[in-house]
């Protein structure tokens, strides 16, 4: 992006709520994939299953995923996430690599050195994935912002890991971890170059369960010198603290206000209604555009896309946001279709952004 | 448009914003290995459990920042420094606060920074090694997100003077801000604190060039901080504490004043600056403002005035060892020192040959000192609990020897007597010679229905002390065991406890039955105590049905004097006082004029009203129960309100959290609040680490709407009943608890409230297990000053508990956001809704209980039951209902009238008989 469209991004900002968009996840499952579809010839061998690791459809089903972003940018949406919330090494050895557990062995730090971040293979797979999912967002985005004459956005995913940086697993030694944050930032500078190179508008980082998994992913980010607009967001539990690491939500502020973030705000694990209060004590805290995407409530398996709020339920709860102040980007986690993204921008339509608070001099 | 002030912002799980209000950061310095020899030992041997605890400490003792430091030879700093943050990230109360991370060499500190999930401050850079190395740190600190001390250093060494330290710390904010771009809130300069007095003249102006240089950074380079290492400024008076000390806080508070925001300190090293002696202060002052060439000479001589002093703090004074055995004994006593007794005991035996003779001698003349001291208010219960512990020491290593000379002196007593008289029955000779041994003997216990006990137990442990035998026969003693207990041990004097009002009933039955059983002709006195129980009780309600003294102890310390008095040759002297004392009682509660009370019907009709129309009841987050089967003790002990804990040892006064005092006019007793508070926090501590105790709860929210003076829970098909303020009142409502739920509209069942929400009741109940047995096997062990303060700590975790758990229910019904309220803001109550519980002065119906239990299913759940008499078993326990409106407050009931007594029975299915039992003391016909 160049730097005439990320002021563009800003002075949209400052005139509109901005629409970002639903859940890629949960959105997937409506096509009603199998696990052949996910292999597709090029993994029909592959030793773990692949039906869970929706990163690849980019490879596998690229029409699917293009369908999907073509939906939320018809929907309203102004930015799309490219699908590849598990786009590193580390999130896809889950798939590629054999777990060491199933032969006595213990995920560690030597373990992803020789096994991940030293495997050719996987580098490649991973630095590919990236590049087709930013392809397919982008061919969207330019087509429907040419069709409708509205400028539409491309936002690099990245998303957390299944490994941790703060969380305990060894009881009997509470000071283990199973990887290095050297080695963390190292996977997700990989998967940040590659989202670069391929030309997103700008990135997030996003669903924070770990501050110090985010730290590292921001301090990749801030060593490649790139200049475009990140967004920062975190999925915190019902007292208001990321999920894993458990970090208050000034206390994320105060830990990445020196990234100066287009926006900061919260998405997943709480219902719109849960995440409220704290939305607002982000807010109060920090002096940079606010952003909400919650999840279509509190998981439900008993409705069709796993979570109980209809589309106009999230319209209400995102509207009464906007009327509190309380944004400047909206969309929606998990369980949010297409059908909700619509509901939700028609809602947020004509509603005044929130008034973004500058720090004093 | 909307501004946020520019801060220096913090953050571990938990933000640390330093706003104007803070005056002072303090950094812990106990985790620096450099700081705390201690600490460092720990390191070396790998206690890193022990380390953690230190840490603990410092963020408990009120550290903002924690500084940790491995910079020592013997320690691999990078590997210890990761592996001591990865620890820390498993300890939730440490985690909160921001870390400082400390070294002197980069590598450490960078590994520092991939450890801190949160915002810490690295300590130190500077341009030591030039502005390109500076650049690249203070670049790398600026991408993990960190503030940083800036040491005044340059190529040149270190700013000793004015002039330079200003020089140096303006060149590297420029570079920072202007180059790096580094947030000029989050730049802390250090400009070293440095010894001052040491004999050269060129040092003798450090202290006045850092404070001057500390306005100077202050005014000229915006936003930035300035710290520094307090404890240098006194480094020539090595060894003098007491003028460290001074020096120490006089530098502060002068530093402070100039701009000085935070600062490495010792606590412990700090005197407060009002209460440095003023010849020394003054002496201080010289040298650290530079006043005269003359000043550091003056110091050093008034030094030597000081010179010893503070190691007195340290080094235990043993000289008392050098006195006489019973010197020493009245020592140990007095001081409640126990680490001599056995020793001295022996000794004293082989002095006095007869075990006897040591208790009548020496050890009662002790304590009769501690007595006296305690009775003239020189002593305080604390300390006289901890004698009695010396004492009961003393006596059980005499024991064994006593029992065997006791046999013999019994044998042959009771073989005189029968002598004398041989109709009489062996065994009851046997008795009579036992009790010819004895200085009287009390039966102590706590009614039958009621489980509390610490007063008892405090005015069993005041008579022991006093040289009586006390029988204490436990809680929850039916009336048959305490009357078979005083004839069995042939009793003086019967005591009873109780704390809920039911036990005042029972009291009652106790007297009439042990007035059948002829103790009243006997003459045997029966002391009434407890926290519901009162003079006026005692005179009006019990004393009818003895004919025996009965007498109303306040507190432990007047049960010494009436017990005494009650079997002195003066006796009958003190019982006709007490008789006309409750003459007059009696007299002004039937002549005296009472309040003027209306009729139920009218009291009702001017009831508290509330615009239900217009309000919109708030839904909670979940209906039914939660149940939480062990709270997290350390949680808790955040929710103690101290000022009731001092109050069950008598020590008057409201407690500071802040600044750990009592207040209160009697010097004296601060200071001994202040050392029980210190024993108290270490009794904590241990019931936390050990986890000697289990807390559990539950709580719920059910759709409620008001019937009249009930509530309604439709769904659940149960009913609260309230009772009704019924005295005249002057332009204020009558109230009810039930006024604070939102009826429905008449003759159908849809909520008043607009919308149509319907209102919701909330109840709990909590209990802390462990306590009885626990303090039951301390007393076991002698230690009677452990079991009372284990009994103090679990009723205060009880309270704890439900506070806290108000607070979350609260939360969870969305009339309080988390962190809404400060901890001191919680205990004074500034929140929206109430709690009341059952048997309290809002609805004194302890009846009301059960239907809580029930619908809780609390005893199941969490393993907190009901006696006959509604007290909760285990007696640290607290249960109540949850009212969320913002009118609803706590009240008084009392003067209720037959009318609503009669309605209240028939609302509850009861016996206007038994209605009345159970709300004597509130009945006002």
């Amino acid at each position: 992006m160049s730097s005439n469209s990320a002021q563009a991004l800003r002075d949209t900002l400052s005139e509109r709520i901005m629409v970002l968009d639903g859940a890629m996840g949960t959105t997937i499952r409506e096509y009603g994939l199998t696990e052949a579809d996910a292999r597709g010839e090029r993994f029909r061998d592959n030793q773990e299953d692949l039906l869970n690791n929706g990163d690849i459809l980019s490879l596998t089903r690229p029409d699917v995923i293009s369908d999907i972003h073509k939906r939320f940018y018809q929907a309203g949406s102004d930015i799309c996430e490219t699908n590849t919330f598990s786009g590193t090494t580390l999130a896809q050895s889950e798939f590629f690599v054999a777990d060491p557990r199933k032969s006595g062995g213990r995920k560690d730090p030597e373990f992803f050195e020789s096994q991940v971040l030293r495997n050719a293979e996987l580098q490649d797979l991973v630095r590919q994935l990236n590049h087709r999912s930013v392809e397919l967002a982008r061919e969207e985005a330019d087509r429907i912002a040419t069709e409708t004459g509205r400028p539409r956005y491309v936002a690099g995913a990245i998303g957390p890991l299944t490994v941790s940086l703060t969380n305990v697993v060894d009881p009997n030694d509470t000071s283990f971890r199973a990887v290095t944050f050297d080695q963390v930032k190292e996977s997700y500078r990989h998967q940040i170059d590659a989202l670069l190179e391929a030309g997103c508008d700008l990135l997030m980082v996003e669903t924070i369960f770990d501050s110090l998994n985010a730290k590292a992913a921001l301090v990749a980010i801030r060593e490649t010198g790139t200049k475009i607009p990140v967004i920062i967001s975190a999925a915190v539990g019902r007292g208001g603290e990321t999920m894993i690491s458990a970090q208050k939500v000034e206390a994320l502020w105060n830990t990445f206000a020196h990234v100066k973030p287009l926006a900061i705000g919260l998405n997943c694990s709480l219902g719109p209604d849960l995440m409220e209060p704290f939305l607002r004590d982000l807010g109060a805290a920090a002096p940079t555009h606010l952003s909400c995407y919650p999840n279509a409530g509190l998981p439900n398996p008993l409705a069709p896309t796993g979570f109980d709020l209809k589309p106009e339920d999230m319209q209400n709860h995102l509207a009464a946001f906007a009327d509190a102040g309380l944004l400047n980007l909206a969309g929606g986690c998990c369980g949010n279709t297409p059908a909700h993204i619509e509901a939700i921008a028609k809602a947020l339509e004509g509603k005044k952004p929130r008034v973004v608070p500058t720090l004093a001099t | 448009m909307p501004s946020i002030p520019r801060l220096l912002r913090l953050s571990g799980t938990e933000a640390y914003n330093h706003t104007p209000d803070k005056n002072f950061l303090m950094i812990g310095e106990r985790t620096n290995v450099a700081g705390s020899p201690r600490f460092r030992k720990l390191i070396q041997h790998d206690q890193l459990e022990e380390a953690l605890e230190i840490a603990r400490q410092q963020v408990e003792n009120g550290a903002n920042v924690i500084d940790i430091c491995f910079d020592d030879g013997l320690i691999d700093g990078k590997a210890m420094m990761a592996r001591f943050l990865d620890l820390i990230q498993a300890e939730p109360d440490i985690q909160a606060v921001p870390i400082m991370v400390d070294s002197s060499k980069w590598e450490i500190i960078e590994e520092g920074l991939k450890h801190l999930q949160g915002k810490g401050i690295v300590n130190s850079i500077s341009l030591k090694e030039g502005e390109d190395k500076f650049r690249e740190y203070a670049r790398h600190i600026l991408n993990y997100g960190a503030a940083v001390v800036v040491m005044a250093f340059d190529e040149e060494g270190q700013a000793a003077t004015y002039e330079d330290k200003c020089r140096i710390c303006e060149r590297a904010y420029r570079i920072l801000v202007d180059e790096v771009g580094f947030p000029p809130e989050d730049i802390i300069f250090d400009p070293n604190i440095l010894t001052v007095a040491t004999g050269i003249d060129e040092h003798n102006n450090y202290a006045l060039d850092f404070i001057n240089a500390t306005r100077w950074i202050k005014e000229n380079l915006p936003f930035a901080k300035v710290s520094g290492g307090v404890s240098n400024i006194s480094f020539s008076f090595r060894g003098n504490n007491p003028v460290r000390e001074a020096m120490h806080s006089a530098f502060l508070y002068h530093a402070t004043r100039a701009g000085m925001d935070m600062g490495i300190v010792n606590a412990g090293m700090l005197e407060v600056y009002d209460e440095i002696p003023r010849h020394l202060l003054e002496a201080v002052e010289d040298v650290l403002l530079n006043k005269d060439p003359g000043a550091t000479e003056r110091l050093l001589d008034l030094a030597e005035e000081f010179k010893g002093q503070g190691a007195k703090k340290i080094v235990e004074d043993l000289s008392w060892r050098d006195q006489s055995v019973e010197k020493r004994l009245e020592h140990s006593l007095l001081k409640g020192i126990d680490k001599f007794i056995d020793l001295d005991t022996e000794e004293a035996l082989a002095k006095y040959e007869k075990p006897l003779s040591v208790i009548e001698g020496p050890l009662m003349d002790g304590m009769g000192i501690v007595g006296d001291l305690f009775g003239a208010g020189k002593m305080f219960l604390p300390q006289v609990v901890k004698s009695a512990r010396v004492m009961k020491k003393s006596v059980a290593w005499l024991e064994p020897f006593m029992e065997k000379e006791k046999e013999i002196k019994i044998a042959t007593k009771t073989a005189a007597l029968l002598e004398k008289d041989p109709s009489l029955d062996p065994a009851r000779a046997r008795q009579l010679a036992a009790r010819s041994f004895s200085n009287g003997k009390v039966i102590m216990a706590t009614v039958k229905g009621d489980v509390h006990d610490i007063g008892k137990n405090i005015v069993g442990v005041v008579l022991t002390c006093n040289g009586f035998e006390v029988i204490d026969l436990g809680v929850m003693v039916p009336c048959d065991k305490i009357l078979d207990a005083v004839e069995e041990h042939d009793a003086d004097i019967i005591g009873l406890s109780g704390l809920i009002t039911p036990s005042l009933d029972e009291m009652i039955t106790v007297a009439r039955e042990a007035e059948k059983r002829g103790f009243g002709k006997k003459g045997i006195p029966i002391l009434i105590g407890g926290a519901t129980t009162s003079a006026a009780h005692t005179a009006i309600k019990i004393a009818g049905h003895y004919s025996g003294p009965l007498v109303h102890v306040l507190d432990a310390s007047r049960s010494v004097p009436v017990t005494t008095a009650l079997l002195s040759e003066d006796k009958a002297r003190f019982i006709s006082e007490n008789e006309e004392k409750h003459r007059k009682a009696r007299e002004k509660f039937s002549g005296g004029p009472k309040r003027e009370s209306i009729p139920l019907a009218e009291a009702r009709a001017n009831q508290v009203l509330i615009d239900w129309a217009n309000y919109r009841p708030p839904v909670p987050e979940f209906t039914d129960t939660r149940t939480i089967k062990s709270q997290s003790l350390r949680e808790l002990a955040n929710y103690i309100d101290w000022t009731p804990f001092f109050h069950t040892w008598e020590l008057r006064g409201v407690w500071d959290p802040e600044t750990e005092t009592l207040k209160t006019k009697n010097e004296e007793g601060a200071k001994v609040a202040r050392e029980l508070y210190r024993e108290a926090k270490e009794i904590l501590e241990k019931i936390i680490s050990e986890k000697r105790f289990t807390a559990s709860g539950i709580y719920g929210f059910f759709p409620a709407f008001a019937d009249g003076d009930d509530i309604v829970l439709p769904d659940q098909g149960v009913t609260f009943h309230t009772l009704r303020q019924q005295q005249k009142k002057k332009g204020k409502p009558n109230y009810a608890l039930s006024d604070f739920v939102a009826p429905m509209t008449r003759g159908v069942t849809v909520p008043v409230t607009s919308p149509s929400i319907p209102d919701h009741l909330g109840g709990f109940v909590v209990g802390i297990h462990g306590a009885d047995e626990w303090a039951a096997e301390l007393r076991a062990e002698n230690h009677l000053d452990e079991a009372l303060m284990v009994q103090a700590l679990a009723d205060r975790l009880a309270e704890a508990f439900a506070e806290l758990l108000h607070h979350r229910a609260r939360i969870a019904w969305g009339i309080e956001r988390p962190g809404q309220f400060t901890q001191s803001e919680l205990i004074h109550e500034k929140y929206q809704g109430i709690r009341p519980a059952p048997g309290y002065p809002s609805q004194p119906d302890h009846t009301e209980k059960p239907i809580l239990f029930d619908l809780l299913n609390a005893t199941e759940e969490i393993g907190v039951s009901l006696t006959e008499s509604c007290a909760m078993h285990p007696g640290s326990a607290v249960c109540g209902l949850y009212f969320s409106h913002p009118d609803s407050h706590y009240f008084q009931i009392n003067d209720l009238q037959k009318d609503q007594i009669e309605d209240y029975a028939v609302r509850k299915g009861m016996d206007v008989e038994e209605v009345e039992k159970w709300l004597g003391p509130w009945l006002g016909y």
